[in-house]
């Protein structure tokens, strides 16, 4: 339909008006990319990528186990599920050159000279000086090419002819981290269980300080000898390959077992694998051992987390919401601040951690803001969901009078406000239509007589509803 | 009403109560402190609380089922100059794993304070667990603060017991709500005499609980401090002496 790479997408429409288009993304691109390379593991152990959109395999020694080069070949291609191009050649680069930039013959002296990749200026220079193939450039003098068209024509075409090596850096897959222990005798106690994963963890430690990694999460299979399995899982929010720390956590993790570990007739072997693991340098220690104390904060967070459940240790983030009560959020400490569920969120939230951290240090500095919005008083207390309470005011759009909070009556001594605050229309179905927005609040900072401030608000305006009600949502220093 | 808009704003030449003549003992690092609240004075006891403590802190907390218990704000922790990113809130099941996670924690070196929410009676907390509380504090130098919510004072280690309750603030103008102002009295203390009622105000400059002062009160002569910041942010100069 005439549609090539590089149009622009108007141009393209016109032409194919039944056009579907995605916005580029070359993180998902890499990522498809890598799995192609992975995937292509059943055909040579040596793959690599190629970015943006090949694939290098080395075959050799390989084609024979496939039938040939051909079905090799067509194998990869079943593999990859794509419409491909594929070339054979003696060397990496001679591959790729042939692949993007032949016409199907296997001739490398018939490719043109774009398949030195060079700047435009170099291959104008190529074309200008009569030289359009590689084999043009191939039976002259490499001194001369390398005087008039730069070193790197020289560097691509040597690499091309096979005259310098152009290795690849084939695909690895990492073995897992993973630890055994098989026992002519089984045993029973748990003791001797726990000193068996301490033996398995220190051979792990030694693993993961050679690749410097440190687990995230650490699996113990117990193997009873009537086949039975018994698995200990325990997280941790750093990565981490310390016995003693993991020991900690396996030990918290057996004393909070609903079902204590049952040993039947004891276990023949006991596996311990990291299906979790980050990177992990290794670590000077200071002197006087100060970047002890953030570590240790973070490992009694996880034994905590272990021993209480991860949804129990929490930390306070704020939210790119309006209403105060879902403008912060709690989330499992585990992880350290830098939390992957706020590091996941963009712009607005840190924009708002900045303003939060802004108007913190302005108002402890005691700078005070002349048009008074800025800086808005919080409770310190939310109640979530806000109380229901009966309040007598004194004009219908005032402050109340007096409030009724679990059965005890609340003399107002002094109020201010209102500060009001819209419902979340842009969130509704139909919230930008007059009257589909859900209720206005209206936010009083409230003194009662015994000297107690609270934050209490309307729900809802009174053109908006006949009989708006009240809350309490707060309670203030 | 409309007209009433939010001033976060201190008001000038307000007269304040009579200050007490007796130095405010502090919440001091690597002790442990009891602070008996109201239901209701709950709040105010936090903010005493945390007004006072900077660092890596874990408030330990009894979830009750009953009613829905109040939440923490974070902007709120902000306005008291408490950095919300440095709490961590845990959730005990019972009485027995509070007092195993606040040990825990005060026995963790790095954490600056430990904060142990109780409520009602709580048999568990006798004078062994206080005393091993207090032990740990010492020996990492941790600040472990026992609130005691609607309960009486029961012997224990700690160095020193408070109550706090909420007290009446100053008002600012247009009748609104003045500064976080409480009302503090130490129960006993370890190291010398207890007794003492103390009212602070909140002060913004500061970023403290503090006795508020005659210093401010006579309107007209002195020109604070902060104002002078506030009006050079302006764009404004006050001299002081044309003042």
């Amino acid at each position: 339909m005439g549609l090539v790479a590089g149009m622009a997408l108007a141009d393209a429409r016109a032409r194919c008006p039944g056009l579907a288009t995605l916005p580029h993304d070359p993180e998902a691109d890499r990522r498809e990319l890598g799995g192609l390379v992975a995937a292509m593991a059943h055909v040579t152990p040596m793959a690599a990528a190629d970015p943006p959109d090949g694939i290098v395999l080395d075959i050799t020694g390989c084609a024979h186990l496939l039938g040939g080069e051909r079905e090799l070949a067509g194998r990869a291609a079943e593999l990859a599920r794509y419409s491909l191009r594929h070339a054979f050649a003696g060397n990496a680069a001679a591959a790729r050159a042939l692949v993007r930039h032949g016409n199907g013959s296997e001739d490398i002296h018939a490719l043109p000279v774009a398949a030195l990749e060079l700047e435009a200026a170099a291959l104008i220079a190529l074309r200008r000086a009569g030289l359009t193939r590689i084999g043009d450039l191939a039976r002259r003098p490499m001194a001369g090419l390398a005087a008039r068209f730069g070193e790197e024509a020289v560097v691509r075409l040597r690499e091309i002819l096979g005259e310098t090596r152009a290795p690849i850096a084939p695909h690895v897959i990492p073995a897992p981290v993973r630890a055994e222990a098989r026992f002519a005798e089984p045993i029973a106690r748990t003791d001797d269980v726990l000193d068996v994963i301490e033996d398995l963890l220190g051979r792990l430690e030694r693993d993961m300080a050679a690749r410097a990694i440190g687990g995230r999460r650490f699996v113990a299979t117990l193997c009873r000898s009537d086949g039975a399995r018994r698995r200990l899982a325990v997280e941790t929010g750093q990565p981490v390959r310390d016995p003693p720390t993991v020991m900690r956590l396996m030990r918290e993790r057996i004393e909070t077992l609903a079902d204590p570990l049952d040993p039947g007739f004891g276990f023949d072997a006991i596996t311990l694998a990291v299906p979790r693991a980050e990177p992990l340098a290794a670590r000077q220690i200071a002197l006087d051992r100060s970047e002890a104390a953030g570590e240790s904060v973070a490992a009694l967070i996880d034994r905590l987390g272990v021993r209480l459940g991860m949804e129990r240790v929490r930390r306070i983030v704020p939210r790119d919401r309006h209403l105060p009560e879902k403008a912060q959020a709690l989330v499992p400490a585990a992880g350290g601040k830098d939390n992957p569920s706020s590091r996941r969120t963009p712009g607005p939230l840190e924009v708002f951690t900045h303003a939060l951290a802004e108007r913190s240090r302005r108002t402890t500095a005691g700078v005070r803001r002349d048009d008074g919005g800025d800086i808005l008083p919080r409770p310190l207390y939310l109640l979530d969901p806000p109380q229901p309470v009966s309040v007598v005011a004194g004009v219908p759009d005032g402050p109340p009078q007096r409030f009724r909070w679990r059965g005890q009556l609340h003399e107002v001594r002094l109020a201010e406000g209102p500060e009001r605050i819209a419902a979340e229309w842009w969130r509704r179905r139909g919230g930008h239509l007059p009257g589909e927005a859900g209720p206005t609040r209206d936010y009083y900072r409230i003194e009662d007589s015994a000297g107690r401030r609270y934050w209490l608000f309307r729900s809802g305006l009174f053109e908006e509803r006949p009989d708006p009600r009240w809350y309490l949502h707060g309670l203030f220093p | 009403m409309s007209d009433h808009t939010f001033k976060w704003q201190k008001p000038r030449g307000a007269r304040l109560s009579q200050p007490s003549n007796r130095r405010l003992p502090g919440l001091d690092p690597g002790w442990l402190h009891e602070i008996h609240a109201g239901e209701d004075d709950q709040a105010a006891a936090l903010a005493f609380v945390l007004a006072s403590v900077r660092g890596e802190t874990l408030l330990v907390a009894r979830r009750s089922s009953r009613r829905p218990a109040p939440i923490l704000c974070g902007e709120g922790l902000a306005m008291l100059g408490f950095a919300p990113e440095q709490l961590v809130l845990v959730d005990a099941g019972d009485e027995l794993e509070l007092l195993r996670a606040g040990l825990d924690a005060a026995r963790c070196p790095g954490v600056g304070t430990v904060l142990l929410e109780t409520r009602g009676r709580f048999a568990g907390y006798d004078l062994t667990a206080s005393r091993r509380l207090a032990l740990a504090a010492e020996r990492t130098r941790a600040r472990v603060i026992v609130l005691r919510i609607d309960t009486k004072p029961r012997p224990s280690a700690a160095r020193t017991g408070w109550s706090v309750a909420s007290a009446p603030s100053v008002p600012w103008e247009a009748g609104a709500p003045g500064w976080p102002a409480i009302e503090v009295e130490l129960l006993r203390r370890r190291d010398g005499p207890a007794g003492g009622r103390w009212r602070l105000e909140w002060d913004a400059g500061r970023g403290a609980f503090r006795e508020p002062s005659d210093e401010t009160e006579i309107p007209g002569t002195v020109v604070a401090l902060p104002l002078l910041r506030a009006g050079a942010a302006d764009g404004r100069t006050i001299d002081p002496r044309a003042a």
